[in-house]
């Protein structure tokens, strides 16, 4: 049987575009047709970035700072029970690494 | 004759073509390689923990002056192709990078800083965020040497990227001045918002007490504390579901100062936090947000009451 040279060579090139389709897949270029690093804009504009109340508090705590004796554990949302699993009740908040890098 | 002739000619080109745009693009991508986080190779790993960032903002070298300034931050330039994007190094480690790119005319959008947060397996890191209600914005993709990631929005909007680093995670250091040090959740649940990251990443939930009626926990792994989450205030009309990163400094009024001489704005002026230390939000020229943080040695050093 005899294949049309047109047909094989049409082939060829189909698997070459899958070849180099798949190369792009490993090497992080972006199917969008960029090269390289396709980052974006995500975030809308317009919105409030502040705005925080006094008692807004959003850092970590010290070493082991202990859960104020006066609030439940996972109180959650308005009394409601909390959608998240609180840590276990006689476990305080840890903080973040104290070891200092060695330069 | 002729005509089997020239449509072979044509295929014969076409091919050629299509070898040499491709070979060139693999060329250019070949170039541009995302630096490793860790070099050598860190053996930690830390599911949940900030381990970078990357900045989107229209005007590279304005942010290289305005971020070098500021955290004493210095740049290595990468570009392939369209791409502009320098890595930003401090002591040498690279932290963080910068894309350049226009903000598409119309989009009302605008420059932010977007976080990573480690994992170990992206593939189920995704699979799991979109059965709890994500949404995947940027689909999984690998570089080499950084590892794999995908960018991911959470049910409540707010923007983050997963990350599999092929270098482990950054070890877990205090970090130095100029270093991220801390990130935070603003979300208008944030007790809905702790559920769903601590299905995809395996955080233990601490409620923490607070005077202004809102919600604020810490998220943690491996006892240490990585991230909060924050209800946003409930009387702003504005509000918008989002990660803020903060980076260490040394005197937040200072910093805060040098941002505005250096045509930024202050968005939370300076204010004791709960480790009793100062932190500040400020956003660059461009707008995109980032906070600043004090962190005396003393403040970790305490020992448990």
């Amino acid at each position: 049987m005899k294949i049309p040279r047109g047909r094989l060579m049409a082939s060829g090139l189909g698997a070459m575009a899958s070849l180099l389709l798949c190369a792009c897949e490993v090497t992080g270029v972006g199917v969008e047709g960029s090269v390289g690093y396709d980052g974006g804009y995500y975030e809308p504009y317009g919105y409030d970035y502040g705005g925080w109340g006094a008692g807004y508090r959003v850092g970590p705590g010290r070493c082991c700072d202990h859960r104020d004796d006066h609030h439940d554990v996972g109180r959650g949302h308005a009394g409601r029970a909390p959608a998240y699993r609180p840590a276990p009740a006689g476990r305080s908040a840890p903080s973040i690494p104290s070891r200092s890098r060695s330069r | 004759m002729k005509c089997t002739h020239r449509r072979s000619l044509g295929l014969t080109s076409l091919m050629a073509s299509v070898l040499i745009l491709g070979g060139a693009a693999l060329a250019r991508a070949a170039d541009f390689q995302l630096p490793a986080l860790n070099s050598p190779p860190s053996s930690e790993h830390h599911p949940g923990k900030m381990i970078w960032a990357d900045l989107v903002t229209p005007d590279l070298a304005a942010a290289e002056k305005f971020y070098g300034g500021l955290f004493g931050w210095t740049f290595q330039r990468i570009r392939a192709g369209e791409v502009n994007y320098a890595v930003a190094m401090l002591d040498g480690r690279p932290i963080g990078g910068i894309v350049e790119k226009a903000i598409p005319a119309g989009q009302h959008q605008q420059s932010a800083w977007l976080t990573f947060l480690a994992t170990n397996d992206v593939e189920a890191g995704k699979k799991a965020a979109v059965s709890h209600g994500a949404k995947v914005l940027r689909d999984i993709k690998s570089y080499p040497l950084r590892g794999r990631q995908c960018v991911l929005s959470d049910p409540e909007g707010a923007v983050f990227a997963l990350l599999a680093s092929s270098s482990g995670d950054t070890p877990d250091y205090l970090p130095a001045t100029g270093d991220w040090i801390w990130t935070s959740l603003h979300a208008k649940d944030a007790g809905a918002e702790a559920a769903f990251y601590q299905n995809l990443l395996g955080y233990d939930v601490f409620d923490q007490p607070s005077d202004d009626g809102l919600e604020h926990l810490i998220l943690s792994t491996d006892n240490y504390a990585r991230a909060s989450a924050n209800d946003l205030e409930r009387d702003s009309a504005r509000r918008h579901s989002h990660w803020l990163n903060f980076v260490r400094v040394e005197n937040a009024s200072d910093s805060a100062a040098k941002v505005v001489a250096m045509g930024g704005r202050v968005l939370v002026p300076p204010r004791a936090d709960r480790h009793g230390g100062m932190l500040a939000v400020v956003a660059d020229p461009a707008g995109a947000p980032i906070g600043l943080m004090e962190w005396s040695e003393s403040d970790t050093k305490a020992e448990p009451k």
